[in-house]
C-alpha cells in the first residue's frame, strides 16, 4: 500500500516536472500554469463541484475497462458503449414522459441498455465465433459513432436547429443540482461501491479476477469462464453506457455531435495508471478530472491552450506506469545487493 | 596429471537474486582443460546459477573469474561465446519453426553483400560439423519435427559452429530416455578426447560417476567439495549433496487395491488430418492403487489429462468414475470426482499474482457450501481464511502470511498448496501430473509421502512423470504410452527400468 | 467502366495508408512486440507533413517531417517498452492519446484552428505521370496518375518481403518474435531487433501518415486517421503478418473504402457508407476467426 502510494506520487512529479519543462520549452510560466490548473479545479467551492460533475464521464468508463482488463476481458469499446447509452437515454427521454422520480431511474437504465446491447454485440460475436474481443470491440466503436451521428442529423434531429443534434429530452428526465453539486455524481459514487462489492465480495467477481490473472487455472478449477465472459462484457457495457446517458442527463439534455468527446479513451487510460484497481480508478478519475477541468481556467489566464491537458495526460500515463514496473525492479536489485554485502562479511 | 594448472577459476564468488535469495554463497571452484566435470546438488542448490555466472548470463555481486590466465567478466553470453565458453540450457532454447541449420548458424549468419542469407554456405558449414562429430542430423529438418534429443544435438553443435572449447551442459538427461543417454555419453567423451572441457550439470549420481573425471558437490549455495569421480561412490555424494543419508528405497507397503474408480473405454483423440494423439486406450484405476504413466514425452500424456479433466473432447471412448460416465460432463460436473494437480504450477495450478488464500480455495468455492454466503452470490471471505489457515497446517507450508502473493512462495511450498488444495477436494480419483517436477529433495519426499498416504485411504491416484525413479519408486502398475497407443500395462514387480525404458522408445520390449 | 476505374482508383488510394500502416505493424509484429501505435503514429505523421509542406512548400519536406514526427513516437515506444519494460499494450493506448492529445494542441497553437486545417499552401505529393502506359486504355488509366506514395508503399511491400524472409535482419527479426532467448543466447539482443522493428515500423507510419494528408486529402483534421490504424492491426492479424497477404487484404479494405463512395451516389446516408470498412474488418475477422476455428480443431 505504501509503496502504491509512492509509486503515484513518484509518477505525479516527475511527469509534472516533464511537463513543466514542456511549458518552458514553449515560453510559459509552468509554476503560475500548474497554480492556474490546481486554482480552477480543486481549491474552492464552484471548481470543486466542476471538477467532481466532470470525473463522472470518467470515471465510469474507467471502472468499465478496469474490470475488464482484471477479468481478462480486452473491452476497449467503452467509447461505442458510450455513445450507446447517450442515444438510448436521449431518446428514451424524447419519448417517455413518467413523474422524475420514474424518469430519472428509467433513463439511467436505458442508456445501460445502450452500453449492454452495443457490448453484447461483441460478447456474442466472440461467444459464437470466437472473434476477438479486442477488434471488434474497436471495430463497434467506429460504427457507434457513425450510427449516432445518423441517429441525430436523420431521424432525431431537433427540426429548430441548424447543426445536427436532437431536441431536449423531457425537463422530468434531467438530473437536479444541488447548489454547485449535479446528482449524476452520486449515481457515480453508488457505481464504485457497487462495482467493486459486486468484484471483491461476490463469488463470481472471485472467478473473474482469478481468470483475468490466469484463465486456463480458472478454468481447470470449474469456473465457468464462457458466462463470466459474458457477464464482464455486459457489466462493463453497462457501466460505459450508464456515463453517456449521465452525460446527457446533467448536460446538455440532449444529444449534440461529439458529445462522447475523448471520455472513454481517458477512461481506459485511467484504468492503466491504477493497474485495474477499482478505487484507484475512482481517484485517478478524479486527478484527472481536475487536469481537465482546471485546464479551462488556466487558458483564460496564461493563454496556454486547454488541450495541453491531453499531452499531460499521456506523460503522466507513461510516467506513472513506468515508474511502477521499474521502481518495482530497482528496490529488489537495492535489496540484493544489500544481502550480498551482508553474505560477504 | 600432476596438477595442472587449471583453465577456469571462480574465486570466492556470491550472488543474491532479488530481494534477498542467496544462490551463490562464497564459491570457489576450478576446472581443468580437457576434463568433464561434474556439478551436483539439488535443485536449488545453486549449480545453475554457478554455470550462469561464468557463462555471463546473470551477473555475481562479487568473486571474480579467471580464463586461461586472466581476469574475465562477460556481461552478456555473446561474450563468452566469443572467449570459447558456451551453454546448453535445461530448456531447450531453440525456434521450432526454423530449421536445423537457421537455428544453428542464427548470430552469424553467412550472407552476400545485399545481406541475403547464403543458404548453400550455411548447409554446407552446418553440414561439415555434423559429420566432423558424427552427430546424425538432417540440417534441412524443421525443429518442431525432430525428438528432444535431436533438439539437444542441435543445441551442442550450435556452440561447436562457433568454436567452442568450454560446454556447459545443465541437465542433459533429464529430458533423454534411458536408451538415448549412453548416446550422448559418448558424443561427449569424443568431444573430450578432441580436447574440449566439458561442465556437466546433474543430480543423478549414476551418470555423474560414470561420466566425470572429477566432481564438485553443492549444497545450499555453497560448494561441499570437489572429488575425483575414481575416488567416491553413490552414497559418499548423495550424502554430500543432501546432508544427511539418503534412502533409496520405497516405503510403500504392498497391498491389495480394491474395485475400480476409473475406467477408460477405447479413448481415442484423432485430429482432423488423421493424425492419432491417442489409439483406443483402456485401463483401469483402482482404489487404493498408485498407477504411473511412463512415456516419452509428447506420446500422449498431454491429450491423456486434457480427455480426463474435459478439456478436450475425444474422438470416441467413454471415461468413468465409479461407473458414472463422465464423458461428457463439464468440467466443474468432473472436478466433482477429480483431484488434479498439474505439471505447471505457475501456468495451470494457481495464480501467481493472488494471493496464498484465493488459489487455496479454487475449485473448493463450488462445492464447499460453507465458502459461500449470501445466496450463493457472496464469498464468505472469513471462512475462506480460516479454510487456508486450515491448509497451511495440515500441509506444513511455510509462508509469511495467508494474504502473500502465491509468487513469494518457494517452489516447494507453492506445489504443497496445490497439492494440499485437490487433496482436500476428497475426490476418489487423483489425477497427478509431473507432481515433483523441479522441487528440492525435501518437498519431494514430503509429496511422495502425501501420494502413499492417499493410497492407503483407498484413493486411486493415476500419476504421469517423466522421471522413472519416481514411477518405480511409488507405482504398483505402470502404464507405458508410445505413439498414444498403451504399450505396457505392467504391474511393478514384474518389470524394471530398462524394459519400461525400450518399451517408451521402441513401442515393444527390448528385441534382438 | 468509368465507375469500375474509379472504383479501382478509390480501392488503391483507400488502401494505400492502411497498406503502409500494416507493412510498418509487420516489423513489429515479426520482432513480437504487440504494437498498437499505428493509429497515433498516422495521425502524428500526417499533422507534420502538412506543417512541413505548408511553412516551406516542399511536399518532400513534409513527408520527411511527416517520418521524423512517426519516428518521435517510435522512440518514445522504445524508451518505455523495451528499455523500461512497460506493458506495450499500456504504451500503445498512451501512445495513441498522446498523438492526438499533441496534434490538437499543436493545431491549436500553430495554425490557431480548431478542428481542421486546410489552406492553398500546403503542397500535395504530387501524382506519377507515366509517358507510354497513360495511352493503354483503361491500364493507363489505372497506372498513370496514381499518387507517386502509392508506388512507394508498392516498393515498401516488396522490400519487406524481401528483408523479412530473405535476409539476415528478417531472420533475426523473426527470430526476435519466435523466441527471443535463443537470439539474446546466439550472441545478437533481442532488444536491438525489437528497437530496430519499431523504427520501421515509424518510418512506414509516417508515410502512410504524409499520404493521408498530402496525398488522400489535402488538409489536416483532429483525429483524422479515423481508426485506419486499427485497422491495419486487424490486417496484420488476419494474414499473420505476411507482407503480400497486407497488401491483398489491404486493397479489400480499400475497395470497401471505394465502394462506400459509390454508394453516397445512391442516396445511402453518408454515415452509412462511411462504416463499410470497419465492417468489412468485422467480417474479415469472421472468416479469419472461422479458419482459426477449423484449424484447432484439426
Amino acid at each position: 500500500m505504501r509503496q502504491k502510494l509512492l509509486n503515484a506520487l513518484i509518477g505525479i512529479v516527475v511527469a509534472l516536472l516533464l511537463g513543466a519543462i514542456l511549458l518552458l520549452l514553449q515560453g510559459y510560466d509552468p509554476l503560475a500554469t500548474y497554480e492556474a490548473l490546481f486554482r480552477y479545479s480543486l481549491f474552492g467551492y464552484y471548481p470543486f463541484a466542476t471538477t467532481l460533475r466532470n470525473a463522472v464521464p470518467l470515471v465510469l468508463p474507467g471502472l468499465s475497462a478496469a474490470i475488464a482488463f482484471a477479468s481478462g476481458v480486452v473491452n476497449l469499446g467503452q467509447p461505442g458503449q458510450l455513445v450507446m447509452g447517450a442515444l438510448f437515454a436521449t431518446v428514451g427521454g424524447l419519448y417517455l414522459n413518467l413523474p422524475p422520480a420514474l424518469m430519472i431511474p428509467a433513463l439511467a437504465l436505458l442508456a445501460m441498455l445502450g452500453g449492454v446491447v452495443w457490448a453484447g454485440i461483441a460478447a456474442l460475436l466472440r461467444r459464437f465465433f470466437e472473434m476477438s474481443e479486442f477488434i471488434v470491440t474497436l471495430m463497434l466503436n467506429m460504427i457507434a459513432d457513425f450510427f449516432t451521428a445518423w441517429a441525430i442529423t436523420e431521424p432525431f434531429k431537433d427540426p429548430a436547429a441548424f447543426s445536427p443534434m436532437t431536441p431536449q429530452i423531457s425537463p422530468n428526465g434531467w438530473l437536479p443540482e444541488w447548489g454547485e453539486f449535479n446528482t449524476m455524481i452520486l449515481f457515480m459514487f453508488a457505481a464504485v461501491v457497487i462495482a467493486w462489492f459486486i468484484f471483491h465480495r461476490w463469488k463470481a467477481g472471485y472467478e473473474w479476477r482469478i481468470t483475468g490473472q490466469n484463465a486456463l487455472f480458472a478454468r481447470l478449477g470449474g469456473c465457468e469462464i464462457n458466462r463470466n465472459f459474458m457477464a464482464v462484457m455486459l457489466l462493463t457495457g453497462a457501466l460505459a453506457g450508464l456515463a453517456g446517458g449521465l452525460v446527457v442527463m446533467g448536460g446538455p439534455h440532449r444529444f449534440i455531435r461529439g458529445l462522447g468527446a475523448n471520455y472513454a479513451w481517458d477512461g481506459v487510460m485511467i484504468a492503466i495508471v491504477a493497474n485495474n484497481g477499482l478505487i484507484a480508478t475512482f481517484l485517478y478519475g478524479l486527478f484527472f478530472s481536475a487536469i481537465q477541468t482546471g485546464a479551462l481556467g488556466m487558458e483564460l489566464i496564461t493563454s496556454v491552450p486547454n488541450e495541453i491537458s491531453q499531452v499531460l495526460q499521456a506523460v503522466l500515463v507513461l510516467v506513472i506506469v513506468a515508474s511502477r514496473e521499474y521502481l518495482n525492479t530497482f528496490v529488489q536489485q537495492l535489496a540484493a545487493r544489500r544481502r550480498a554485502r551482508e553474505v560477504r562479511t | 596429471m600432476t596438477n595442472p594448472s587449471p583453465l577456469i577459476e571462480m574465486r570466492r564468488i556470491i550472488k543474491v537474486y532479488p530481494p534477498n535469495v542467496v544462490a551463490l554463497d562464497d564459491v570457489t571452484v576450478d576446472f581443468r582443460r580437457g576434463e568433464i566435470h561434474s556439478i551436483v546438488g539439488e535443485n536449488g542448490a545453486g549449480k545453475s546459477t554457478l554455470m550462469k555466472v561464468l557463462y555471463g548470463l546473470t551477473h555475481a555481486n562479487a568473486g571474480e573469474i579467471i580464463y586461461k590466465g586472466s581476469a574475465v567478466h562477460f556481461r552478456e553470453p555473446g561474450e563468452a561465446i566469443a572467449a570459447g565458453i558456451g551453454m546448453v540450457h535445461q530448456e531447450i532454447v531453440l525456434i521450432p519453426e526454423y530449421t536445423v541449420w537457421e537455428n544453428i548458424v542464427l548470430g552469424v549468419e553467412p550472407v552476400n553483400w545485399l545481406g541475403k542469407i547464403d543458404r548453400q554456405r550455411a548447409r554446407r558449414l552446418v553440414q561439415q560439423k555434423i559429420d566432423e562429430f558424427q552427430f546424425n542430423l538432417d540440417p534441412d529438418e524443421k525443429v518442431e519435427n525432430i525428438s528432444v534429443a535431436a533438439r539437444q544435438k542441435v543445441e551442442i553443435l550450435t556452440l561447436l559452429y562457433r568454436n567452442v572449447e568450454v560446454l556447459i551442459l545443465d541437465e542433459p538427461t533429464a529430458v533423454l530416455t534411458p536408451q538415448e543417454i549412453p548416446q550422448l555419453f559418448a558424443e561427449l567423451n569424443r568431444l573430450r578426447a578432441s580436447g574440449r572441457t566439458i561442465l556437466f550439470i546433474s543430480h543423478r549420481l549414476d551418470e555423474v560417476l560414470e561420466l566425470s573425471d572429477r566432481i564438485t558437490v553443492m549444497r545450499k549455495g555453497k560448494k561441499v567439495d570437489t572429488v575425483p569421480a575414481s575416488s567416491t561412490n553413490r552414497q559418499e555424494l548423495a550424502r554430500m549433496m543432501v546432508g544427511r543419508d539418503v534412502l533409496f528405497t520405497t516405503r510403500r507397503k504392498p497391498k491389495p487395491p480394491g474395485e475400480a474408480v476409473l475406467r477408460v473405454e477405447n479413448l481415442t483423440v484423432r485430429e482432423d488430418h488423421g493424425r492419432v494423439r491417442l489409439d483406443n486406450l483402456n485401463f483401469e484405476v483402482r482404489a487404493g492403487e498408485i498407477v504411473g504413466v511412463a512415456g516419452v514425452e509428447g506420446n500422449g500424456q498431454f491429450e491423456l489429462v486434457n480427455t480426463l479433466m474435459g478439456i478436450q473432447k475425444p474422438t470416441s471412448g467413454h471415461i468413468y468414475i465409479r461407473d458414472v460416465d463422465i464423458t461428457h460432463f463439464d468440467i466443474l460436473q468432473r472436478r466433482k470426482f477429480i483431484s488434479f494437480v498439474p505439471q505447471d504450477r505457475g501456468k495451470m495450478g494457481a495464480s501467481l499474482s493472488a494471493p496464498v488464500w484465493e488459489d487455496a480455495i479454487m475449485t473448493h468455492h463450488r462445492l464447499n457450501p460453507r465458502l459461500s454466503g449470501w445466496k450463493g452470490l457472496l464469498l464468505n471471505t472469513r471462512y475462506a481464511q480460516e479454510f487456508t489457515r486450515q491448509l497451511i497446517d495440515t500441509f506444513q507450508v511455510v509462508l509469511p502470511s495467508p494474504r502473500a502473493p502465491f509468487r513469494t512462495l518457494s517452489g516447494g511450498n507453492q506445489q504443497k498448496v496445490v497439492v494440499g488444495r485437490e487433496l482436500l477436494l476428497q475426490s476418489d480419483f487423483v489425477l497427478l501430473d509431473q507432481p515433483t517436477r523441479g522441487l528440492d529433495v525435501g518437498s519431494m519426499e514430503y509429496i511422495h509421502d502425501q501420494i502413499l498416504r492417499i493410497r492407503s485411504e483407498g484413493r486411486a491416484v493415476l500419476m504421469i512423470s517423466a522421471d522413472l525413479e519416481e514411477i518405480f519408486l511409488l507405482s504398483d502398475r505402470i502404464l507405458v504410452l508410445y505413439r498414444g497407443r498403451l504399450v505396457g500395462n505392467l504391474p511393478v514387480e514384474q518389470t524394471n527400468p530398462q524394459e519400461v525404458g525400450s518399451l517408451m522408445l521402441e513401442g515393444q520390449p527390448q528385441s534382438a | 467502366m468509368k465507375i469500375l476505374i474509379g472504383l479501382i482508383n478509390g480501392m488503391i488510394a483507400g488502401a494505400t495508408p492502411i497498406l503502409l500502416a500494416a507493412l510498418g505493424g509487420a516489423y513489429t509484429y515479426y520482432a513480437g512486440v504487440f504494437n498498437i501505435a499505428m493509429e497515433g503514429m498516422l495521425l502524428t505523421g500526417a499533422f507534420f507533413a502538412v506543417l512541413g509542406s505548408y511553412y516551406t512548400g516542399s511536399w518532400l519536406v513534409g513527408v520527411l517531417l511527416a517520418v521524423l514526427g512517426s519516428l518521435f513516437l517510435s522512440l518514445i515506444f522504445i524508451l518505455f517498452a523495451v528499455v523500461l519494460k512497460t506493458d506495450e499494450f499500456v504504451t500503445g493506448i498512451a501512445l495513441n492519446l498522446f498523438a492526438v492529445g499533441a496534434t490538437t494542441y499543436l493545431l491549436r497553437k500553430i495554425f490557431s484552428v480548431k478542428g481542421v486545417f486546410s489552406n492553398p499552401g500546403i503542397q500535395p505529393i504530387p501524382a506519377l505521370r507515366l509517358p507510354v502506359v497513360e495511352n493503354i486504355p483503361v491500364l493507363g488509366e489505372i497506372l498513370s496518375g496514381q499518387n507517386l506514395m502509392i508506388w512507394v508503399a508498392v516498393l515498401a511491400t516488396i522490400l519487406t518481403h524481401f528483408l523479412i524472409f530473405q535476409t539476415r535482419f528478417g531472420l533475426r527479426l523473426r527470430a526476435a518474435g519466435y523466441n527471443p532467448a535463443r537470439l539474446d543466447s546466439s550472441g545478437v539482443p533481442s532488444n536491438r531487433l525489437r528497437a530496430l522493428s519499431l523504427l520501421a515500423c515509424g518510418v512506414l507510419c509516417g508515410l502512410g501518415g504524409a499520404f493521408l494528408s498530402l496525398g488522400y486529402v489535402n488538409l489536416f483534421a483532429e483525429n483524422m486517421s479515423a481508426g485506419r490504424g486499427w485497422i491495419s492491426l486487424a490486417a496484420i492479424i488476419l494474414v499473420n503478418g505476411n507482407p503480400l497477404g497486407i497488401a491483398l487484404i489491404s486493397l479489400l479494405f480499400g475497395f470497401s473504402d471505394g465502394l462506400g463512395l459509390l454508394l453516397q451516389g445512391y442516396r445511402v446516408p453518408a454515415q452509412f457508407t462511411a462504416m463499410v470498412p470497419y465492417l468489412a474488418t468485422l467480417i474479415a475477422l469472421y472468416f479469419y476467426a472461422a479458419r482459426t476455428r477449423r484449424l484447432k480443431s484439426a
